[in-house]
């Protein structure tokens, strides 16, 4: 069953996000893949991501799709005109793409090549509206596609959202986003107010996605709230970190601790680890 | 008004090759922000000097940006005659002006940022980008393509920190939006979603 169709039937989801090699190696990519073949319903992967250069999504999330694995491809708007991305997509769905996940994009003064030019051509919510109309067999400008795409389109969120930023959400629905994946959650009192805010924006709470970030110390979680913009790890859980004897595996029994809670909350979870997967299977056990 | 600053002078003389150089400042922007006026041209005058540079002579141009006579600034600044290159201290406006103007090698003192202005005492940048299709009544004001890094038309992006921009200190443009909409009890503005800009409005190289 296809991630898309999972979503309709609301089965719980799990996604994970995993990063194109910095090269062309692809071998941690595939053993990365390989962690959690057994229950990802569908792997992330992320566009150079926080700016950083990697080996293209489309290029990856097809080397993924050719060994099985059902790919989300990440999208952003940071390093493409109007007409790269609609090349990019017609590639990736040729090459067997369904799901792609369409974001703004750190800038690029936050990455490894500061000096870039930032393209924006267009934002997510205009992306969004551009895939809908790829579906639809016309491009950009109204010109007949031959052959047309059939994409499943999500947006993200963060969970903490001003009235602006919900605005924009709403916008992102309307324009199509058929689910929502979210910044990291650490608290489930914050995610059920997301979830309340959201009520009336038209999207099921089904196909809202939570965001996991195992956290591996106390100064990982001291990092992400510095760093990361949307995450808020609360000083209760700093706490437990600094305090544990074994802080990597209280960090896997919070993500667990989340996972649980979130069953029956949401459509499902998406797992994003401080480096690779290999602790991903134990956390997902840990909370069944 | 046109934002430019200073170059750091030891990349002034890097390019700088010539022996004899005259420098014109700007009597506007560069005037007024104190990159290119009298003063400056006077210390840049100085400095040229003591790194062994000739200074064939100097002139404020009242506006570098609009020369109605070539003959006759050349009349009243025969130190130009003399020179083997211009330093100009104006926006990039000015130095492209007197270079297609002059026949000589031109060189900028200033780096242009943006068009801005200045408000009461403060120097307000990237007011506008100049993109040829103002909606700035649609966004309260604050025009987002100028204001947001990423120039984003339909909402903040998720980047910001505790109201401050991922790309700096500033202030998200997306909550300055909200707010004025807010206040302007233009909120039900915000809810629209804006199509991708048209760049073919933007055409380089245009003469009129």
């Amino acid at each position: 069953m296809s991630f898309e169709s999972k979503l309709d039937v609301g089965k719980f989801v799990v996604t994970a996000e995993i990063s194109p090699p910095k090269g062309t190696d692809t071998a941690g990519l595939l053993k990365d893949a390989s962690m959690i073949k057994d229950f990802a319903d569908a792997i992330n992967v992320t566009d150079n991501q926080r700016a950083i250069m990697r080996m293209s999504p489309v290029a990856a999330c097809s080397i993924l799709e050719s060994k099985g694995y059902e790919t989300i491809m990440h999208m952003t708007c940071r390093d493409r005109n109007r007409l790269a991305l609609q090349s990019e997509l017609l590639g990736a769905f040729a090459l067997g793409m369904k799901n792609i996940l369409v974001m703004s994009g750190d800038h690029p003064v936050k990455g490894d090549h500061e000096g870039a030019k930032p393209v924006y051509d267009m934002d997510s919510v205009q992306l969004l509206g551009l895939v809908q109309k790829l579906n639809t067999g016309f491009d950009f400008s109204g010109n007949r596609l031959d052959g047309k795409t059939d994409f499943c389109a999500g947006a993200v969120t963060n969970i903490e959202l001003s009235e602006i930023a919900l605005i924009k959400l709403k916008k992102k629905i309307n324009s199509g986003a058929r689910f929502i994946q979210t910044q990291a959650v650490f608290d489930i009192e914050k995610f059920s107010s997301f979830l309340d805010k959201i009520k009336d924006t038209g999207i099921s709470q089904s196909r809202i996605i939570a965001g996991i970030i195992p956290l591996k110390s106390e100064k990982s979680a001291r990092f992400l709230n510095k760093n990361i913009a949307g995450v808020k790890v609360p000083q209760v859980l700093i706490d437990q970190m600094k305090n544990d004897r074994n802080p990597e595996t209280k960090g896997m029994e919070i993500a667990a601790g989340l996972i649980k809670e979130l069953h029956g909350m949401c459509g499902g979870v998406h797992i994003m680890p401080i480096g690779n997967h290999e602790k991903t299977k134990d956390i997902l056990e840990w909370q069944a | 008004m046109i934002i430019s600053s200073q170059k750091e002078f030891s990349e002034i003389l890097r390019a700088l090759k010539e022996k004899n150089i005259f420098i014109i400042g700007c009597g506007k922007c560069a005037t007024k922000l104190r990159v290119g006026g009298e003063p400056e041209v006077l210390e840049m005058q100085k400095r040229l000097m003591r790194a062994g540079k000739n200074i064939a002579g100097w002139t404020v141009l009242s506006s570098a940006c609009n020369i109605s006579s070539w003959d006759d600034v050349l009349a009243q600044n025969p130190g130009i005659g003399k020179s083997d290159a211009l330093l100009v201290m104006s926006c990039g406006g000015g130095v492209s002006l007197i270079s297609s103007l002059s026949e000589r090698q031109v060189y900028p003192a200033l780096d242009t940022e943006s068009l801005g202005g200045m408000r009461l005492q403060d120097t307000m940048k990237e007011l506008c980008i100049m993109c040829g299709e103002c909606t700035v009544w649609e966004f309260g004001g604050i025009c987002p393509v100028s204001q947001c890094p990423k120039g984003l038309l339909n909402g903040p992006c998720g980047g910001a920190m505790d109201g401050k921009c991922e790309v700096d200190e500033r202030t998200c443009a997306w909550d300055e939006i909200y707010e004025r909409q807010k206040s302007l009890g233009k909120l039900e503005n915000l809810g629209s979603v804006h199509e991708p800009k048209d760049y073919s409005r933007k055409k380089r190289r245009q003469t009129v």
